[in-house]
């Protein structure tokens, strides 16, 4: 039995300080996936401790022939999803991330090309706003994919689809974002457009 | 512009020779959307973790104690109510008779009795009538169908404990 096994079995038999090891083990990626998901800190803090609170709430339910990692970042991507349905939101202030992936990103002076760095920066912040965009569920296959390197099956299971649904999902989703991405450079540099190709 | 087969290699993520990478490099400075499609995935795969603000687990420990206290206050209130509540409906349900045993005991008792004495004679009936069905119906049953019975009985009861263990052993839903 691994130890993080162990936490479970002691946090299903009431042990509140094992549960606590979850939550500092899992808070980063729980968070992390609550952010992209949502795209304010505050909203992702809370819905992060919402998705613990939940998990707390179900421990018992945990199926242990599962990851936990995979069923706590199944609950939170299920709450983001529900919460995104319920509410829209009219402000999506995406900050982009530090090196330790904090949502104040600011460019390295100490790099060796700080403007590059800047640019990537940027062009980075606005990937993730052109991520609200999508429907949620498709958002939420994709940072799967992409922050958490899940298979297509890892994300079927978590989300309940289908793996074909999934691979459609994320085929849109990329496309989607590709034009977006187009659309957006496009509009920050006109000049540009002349000298490239339609891309329909 | 025909879009394939970079678009495919793109979008799901293959391995290229070096031979398919200069096509595909070729091809990303004349076409913008694969060009896009390339950077967007590029960015996509180097993206950072963010991270909550310190103190998140901390945050989280206040937060269950809050909940723990919430959830004593709401079963202490409803323990409260319920009980109020019942005893609303004793009161409304017995009331009048509670009233008029209050009025003539007597009445009552000698009811109670009559009640007592009814009880009582029912049972000691149906307890030879039982001992009598079951000293002659024997005579008449083979002991296959006694097999049979017991049988039947044994597979209902069986279903029944598997029903209830499956109901309680399956897994929690995704995403509660």
């Amino acid at each position: 039995m691994t130890e993080e096994n162990a936490w479970v079995v002691r946090a299903q038999q009431g042990d509140d300080d094992a549960f606590t090891q979850l939550v500092e083990t899992y808070q980063k990626p729980v968070y992390n996936l609550c952010y992209r998901m949502l795209g304010e800190p505050d909203t992702a803090e809370d819905a992060a401790q919402e998705t613990f609170m939940r998990a707390y709430q179900n421990l018992h339910r945990y199926d242990s022939s599962r990851a936990f990692g995979t069923w706590i970042l199944s609950i939170a991507a299920h709450y983001c999803i529900d919460r995104l349905r319920k509410k829209k939101f009219s402000v999506f202030s995406m900050d982009a991330e530090d090196e330790d992936g904090m949502p104040f990103e600011v460019a390295d002076p100490a790099s060796p090309d700080p403007e590059a760095e800047s640019v990537k920066l940027e062009d980075r912040k606005r990937l993730n706003l052109l991520l609200k965009d999508l429907d949620p569920t498709d958002r939420a296959a994709v940072i799967m994919r992409y922050w958490y390197d899940y298979s297509e099956i890892e994300i079927a299971k978590s989300l309940n689809l289908t793996v074909s649904a999934v691979k459609s999902r994320l085929h849109r989703s990329r496309k989607a974002l590709a034009g977006m991405w187009q659309a957006e450079k496009s509009r920050a540099h006109p000049e540009r457009r002349s000298r490239e190709s339609l891309a329909f | 512009m025909n879009h394939l087969p970079f678009e495919e290699w793109l979008l799901n993520d293959m391995p290229v020779t070096p031979e398919q990478q200069r096509d595909l490099d070729l091809h990303l400075r004349t076409c913008a959307y694969c060009s896009a499609l390339s950077e967007t995935t590029r960015m996509l795969s180097t993206s950072k973790m963010a991270a909550p603000a310190s103190g998140f687990t901390a945050r989280f420990q206040m937060r269950l104690a809050e909940h723990k206290v919430a959830e004593r206050r709401r079963k202490l209130w409803g323990a409260i109510l319920f009980t109020l509540a019942g005893l609303i409906l004793l009161m409304w349900a017995i009331g009048p008779y509670l009233a008029s045993f209050i009025a003539s005991p007597a009445t009552w008792i000698s009811t109670g009795v009559g009640w007592l004495i009814f009880l009582g004679t029912t049972l000691f009936a149906l307890f030879d009538a039982s001992i009598v069905i079951f000293s002659i119906v024997p005579k008449f049953l083979p002991p296959f169908v006694w097999l049979v019975l017991f049988s039947m009985f044994a597979g209902v009861g069986l279903l029944w404990s598997v029903s209830i263990w499956r109901f309680t052993q399956r897994g929690m839903p995704q995403g509660v």
